[in-house]
């Protein structure tokens, strides 16, 4: 009977609650109340991913700065797991109604991106955003668009680029130059193979899905002008040319046993670079991080380059943005306060200096501005001591020069990679080939996907 | 019998029910909506935002035809079979040799052995990683050792199963080692006495005494373990994320990559259904082969 | 009973093997947690740290609001093994020991209850959680689990291999149902409460997935769970020493606990006393 009651009355409030449709604040009313600079005592919450905390005292840096700006207010970088699971955090909020628990902001990516802005969860930024477009870096919003508005804040643009170990190139008398082009690259692993008697790989290749996310996605595909999908969303991937030279070129360097196999971010691996078993690491700036924290010993042995291009494409790899969204509350009293800082670590020289000084100062994770004023500042072309004096600052700008479009990335494309990697993977294990895995990798997305709607 | 009386047994039996009530309470709350609703949901398809669309038995369609649900099917079978045949008889000799009353350092031991099940699965999926690793784990340099040659463990198609089945022994033999343990020590002494004056080795004890003492805990034991072995989700998440190539993802892993990183809801709650079924056949089928033993379904 | 010097020197190795290999990892990961991140830890020669260091466990309390998550975990696992032994041990001795109309019905629906995946019904879950005021609350994670049917299952198959003779003597003395199940059977069944404790605990401690779905700020969530979530930046940022040197102090209440929770299991004598 209680039982009853219970269960009938949590259904019914449950019902109650989740019904109340929210009303969308557009971005003008958003845009009144910053105006007032007032903002109500409270927590601004931000889901993360990856080390939330560490962009969490940029934060707390401007607050204590400007104390008259939001006095009562702070902040907090809650850590989610990643991109699906913050996303999963913030549609679980929304869809059961609890406005009150939804974040102020979260991070993102491209795919969930379009999902969370789908589904209404985000705010438009089109008109806020645009108006810093030329003071960009070129490229800088290419990502942000969909249906042809921009639903997240720019946080980053992180370039591809290749590390090596300049002692191996010494030990062996091979000039890393060669590696400017993807032919070169493929020549310089067979040199250094030859060289070192099989002893040094030019790079590493995973059994798992890293390979189809670095390799593929944002490395060999969208150089070599690859498609998965065509502009009606029907799959090519298995027909087009520019992901048969992608893959093939991938199949070239693990045949020929270029690549050491091994797991990405497992210690084994960090073992291989120490012992000079790795060349180079391919792809991403990510990559600086992992080694200055997982290989600390090895300070000023690497270098670092431009991701390698196809020599008659010249495309350069193609930049990883990273999102930061606003959510769509009933009420964001915090979404202009959150710009606001926002604008601050894009275009104020000092604090952002100021912060990227900590970071360091705590051998934490930072990246260039996406500002073209704030680069031209020679604090950002500072030398590096884990790069024997090469400013990886000043590479990391560079390596924004000489860009490749992204792969188109639909909402189905979460899905996709999970179908393609497995084919990829079958592949590494030695269990068909590359032109197997193409084949079916197309028969597979089409008998599971069908057409991806491209917007 | 008229349902007089059973209203007036039940009424003298009000205590009773008491007690069992808040497992129902909490089910009827906690369990049953959700149960419903993912039927209902089952039948849609939805990506967590927006309206479910309609999609009548499509979900149960695609299981039907989706090879890489074949893969998680057959994998998580492989993995029920190898911890059946494993896991209990290893827990029993375990807690058979702990259950010795001469034993000297026994809290030293008995928390040793049972370190596998309390260790964070962050730290054991990085170490055995690292133990199966084909290039510098431990298990290859032993091969290597002995003159055999390395095996990809977790990189090959073949043998990715072996790791996980491997890691699962290892962490769940303690958990059903403890819970024999607390069994054996529940059949008194002088039994064991008396069938050692009749002459009884300790083998025909073995089988005499403890099997048959022991047979309500051990149909636990065999019911408990054909579930969790069919939910099997934390080792090859751990270890080899399901592949290479879903070579050794399980259900519940196929289950969570639809439900939280593809965001297929529909999907995954027909998963959900189609592994309750499963599950339901396999557990009462041993329900029903071992009704005498388990001292289920007596009485009434 | 006398026992072979044979028999016990097997017993003692196979034991002695037996304890090696469950060790084993659990020895890696402490000594990986005192490792610096730039000594080599994933060879077979690199057990033992050539440079100890507790730099990795400050480095830990510096990401990880620890005391505060560690008071979450201890009263998440505390809390809710307390409230499992009891009324899973209650329902286990109403299922073992009573008739009563539906019975066998009731048990078989408690049965197939555990053969509901209750991953696939989250977003309910997560409404319902919400009409309760329980998101971001540890209740969420405390109340759902208070009874749960393997727990019950466990007690009344441990329950049902006692004789029911000395409840008999009881009733005769005039004692309600729930004073023999408080005075008689929770005595005689301190084995079973004690193993169930040590593995609801345990359960409680290290799970991951419940807490990561209804927690939602790092003060509230459990050590395992902010733990957990630290190795997951690309690039992995967060060096493996560090996040080893936080499953070690996540792991060692754990082993506290075990060692405590095992005073309460006293070999052989349960029924051989009572009985006596």
């Amino acid at each position: 009977m209680t039982f009853a009651l219970l269960l009938t009355s949590i259904l019914a409030f449950s019902a109650c609650t989740a019904s109340v449709t929210p009303a969308p604040a557009g971005e003008e009313d958003a845009a009144d109340a910053g105006t007032t600079g007032a903002y109500p005592p409270g927590t601004m919450t931000v889901y993360g991913y990856g080390q939330p905390q560490y962009w969490q005292q940029f934060f707390e840096n401007y607050l204590n700065d400007h104390p008259d700006v939001a006095p009562g207010v702070s902040v907090e970088m809650v850590q989610t797991e990643n991109e699906a699971d913050a996303r999963q955090k913030v549609q679980l909020s929304f869809t059961a109604g609890a406005y009150d628990e939804l974040p102020d902001a979260t991070a993102s990516a491209p795919v969930s991106m379009k999902a969370l802005a789908d589904g209404g969860v985000l705010l438009d930024v089109t008109d806020y955003v645009e108006q810093f477009k030329d003071r960009f870096v070129p490229g800088a919003l290419d990502q942000l668009y969909y249906k042809d508005r921009i639903y997240c804040l720019p946080k980053d643009l992180r370039p591809q680029l290749l590390f090596y170990n300049q002692e191996i190139f010494d030990q062996y008398g091979i000039d890393p130059a060669g590696m400017e082009t993807i032919e070169g690259y493929i020549e310089t692993g067979r040199q250094l193979k030859e060289a070192s008697d099989g002893e040094v790989y030019l790079s590493y290749i995973d059994p798992g899905a890293f390979t189809w996310r670095y390799w593929g996605r944002r490395g060999l595909m969208p150089q070599a002008n690859a498609r998965i999908w065509d502009e009606n969303g029907e799959v090519v991937i298995d027909t087009d040319p520019g992901a048969k030279l992608a893959m093939d070129t991938l199949a070239t360097l693990n045949e020929e046993e270029l690549l050491y196999k091994s797991a990405i971010f497992q210690p084994p691996l960090y073992d291989a670079a120490r012992e000079g078993k790795v060349a180079t690491f391919y792809i991403g700036a990510f990559w600086d991080e992992f080694l200055r924290k997982n290989l600390p010993d090895m300070e000023g042995k690497w270098r670092v380059m431009p991701a390698p291009i196809f020599q008659d494409l010249g495309l350069g790899g193609a930049p990883v943005v990273g999102l930061e969204c606003l959510i769509n509350k009933p009420d964001p009293v915090y979404a202009d306060l959150y710009k606001t800082i926002w604008e601050a670590y894009q275009f104020d020289a000092d604090a952002r200096q100021t912060w990227t000084e900590q970071m360091v100062a705590e051998d934490a994770p930072y990246s260039n501005p996406i500002s073209v004023e704030m680069l031209q500042d020679d604090f950002w072309k500072e030398p590096t001591p884990y790069y024997g004096g090469q400013s990886f600052r000043e590479a990391e700008a560079n390596g924004l020069n000489n860009v490749s479009q992204n792969l188109i990335v639909t909402d189905k494309d979460a899905e996709a990679d999970t179908i393609i990697s497995a084919e990829i993977e079958s592949y590494v294990a030695g269990n068909q080939t590359m032109d197997e895995a193409l084949a079916n990798m197309g028969e597979q997305l089409r008998e599971r996907i069908g057409t991806a709607p491209v917007d | 019998m008229s349902s007089n009386s059973i209203w007036a047994r039940m009424w003298k039996k009000r205590q009773i029910y008491l007690f069992i009530s808040p497992f129902f309470i909490l089910f009827g709350i906690f369990q049953l909506t959700p149960m419903v609703w993912s039927f209902y949901l089952s039948f849609h398809e939805w990506n967590g935002l927006g309206a479910p669309e309609f999609i009548g038995l499509g979900n149960y369609r695609f299981l039907l035809r989706d090879k890489v649900f074949h893969s998680a099917l057959r994998n998580t079978v492989i993995y029920w079979l190898a911890n059946s045949l494993a896991i209990i008889p290893l827990a029993l000799i375990l807690a058979s040799l702990l259950n010795h009353t001469w034993l000297r350092a026994k809290r030293l031991i008995r928390t040793t052995v049972f370190l596998p099940y309390v260790t964070a699965t962050v730290a054991v999926g990085l170490i055995f990683n690292m133990l199966f690793d084909y290039n510098s784990g431990l298990i290859n340099s032993l091969l290597e050792l002995i003159g055999l040659a390395p095996v990809p463990w977790l990189t090959s198609v073949q043998t990715s199963k072996l790791p996980v089945i491997f890691l699962n022994i290892w962490r769940i033999t303690p958990w059903h080692a403890l819970i024999l343990f607390s069994g054996l020590q529940a059949i008194p002494h002088d039994l064991y006495e008396a069938a050692t004056v009749d002459g009884a080795g300790a083998l025909r004890r073995f089988f005499s005494i403890t099997i048959p003492s022991l047979m309500p805990i051990l149909f636990f034991s065999f019911i408990t373990l054909t579930v969790d072995a069919f939910r099997i989700f934390t080792e090859p998440y751990i270890l080899t994320q399901g592949g290479p190539a879903n070579s050794s993802i399980s259900i519940v892993q196929y289950l969570y990559i639809n439900g939280f990183s593809i965001f297929k809801l529909g999907l995954a709650s027909a998963v959900g259904y189609a592994l309750t079924l499963i599950l339901l056949i396999v557990s009462f089928g041993q329900i029903i082969a071992m009704r005498r033993e388990s001292g289920l379904m007596e009485g009434n | 009973m006398k026992t072979a010097r044979t028999t016990r020197i097997t017993v003692y190795g196979l034991l002695l093997i037996w304890c090696l290999v469950s060790a084993f990892p659990l020895f890696w990961m402490v000594s990986a947690s005192l490792k610096p991140p730039s000594e080599s830890f994933a060879g077979i020669n690199a057990f033992i740290p050539q440079d100890p260091t507790f730099a990795n466990y400050a480095r830990v309390a510096q990401l990880v609001p620890m005391a505060r998550n560690f008071v979450n975990s201890v009263i998440v696992a505390g809390v809710g093994m307390a409230v499992t032994v009891f009324l899973c041990s209650l329902a286990g001795y109403a299922f073992a020991k009573f008739d009563f109309p539906g019975k066998n019905a009731l048990f078989l629906l408690l049965l197939a209850t555990m053969m509901v995946p209750p991953e696939a019904g989250v977003v309910p879950l997560f409404a319902i959680m919400r009409a309760l005021g329980w998101i971001n609350n540890l209740l969420a994670l405390i109340v759902p689990n208070a009874a749960t049917a393997i727990g019950i299952f466990y007690m009344r198959q441990y329950i049902s291999s006692f004789p029911s003779e000395i409840m008999e003597q009881a009733r005769i003395d005039g004692a309600g149902d729930f004073r023999i199940y408080w005075q008689i059977v929770l005595p005689v069944i301190t084995p079973a409460l004690a193993a169930w404790a040590s593995l609801a605990f345990i359960a409680r401690w290290n799970d991951f997935f419940w807490p990561l779905l209804f927690l939602r700020s790092k003060e509230m969530y459990t050590l395992m769970v902010s733990i957990s979530v630290l190795p997951v930046s690309e690039g992995l940022s967060t060096p493996w020493p560090v996040i080893m040197a936080g499953t070690t102090i996540a792991v060692a209440p754990l082993v506290v606990i075990y060692l405590v929770l095992q005073s309460f299991q006293r070999e052989g004598l349960a029924l051989g006393a009572v009985k006596g």
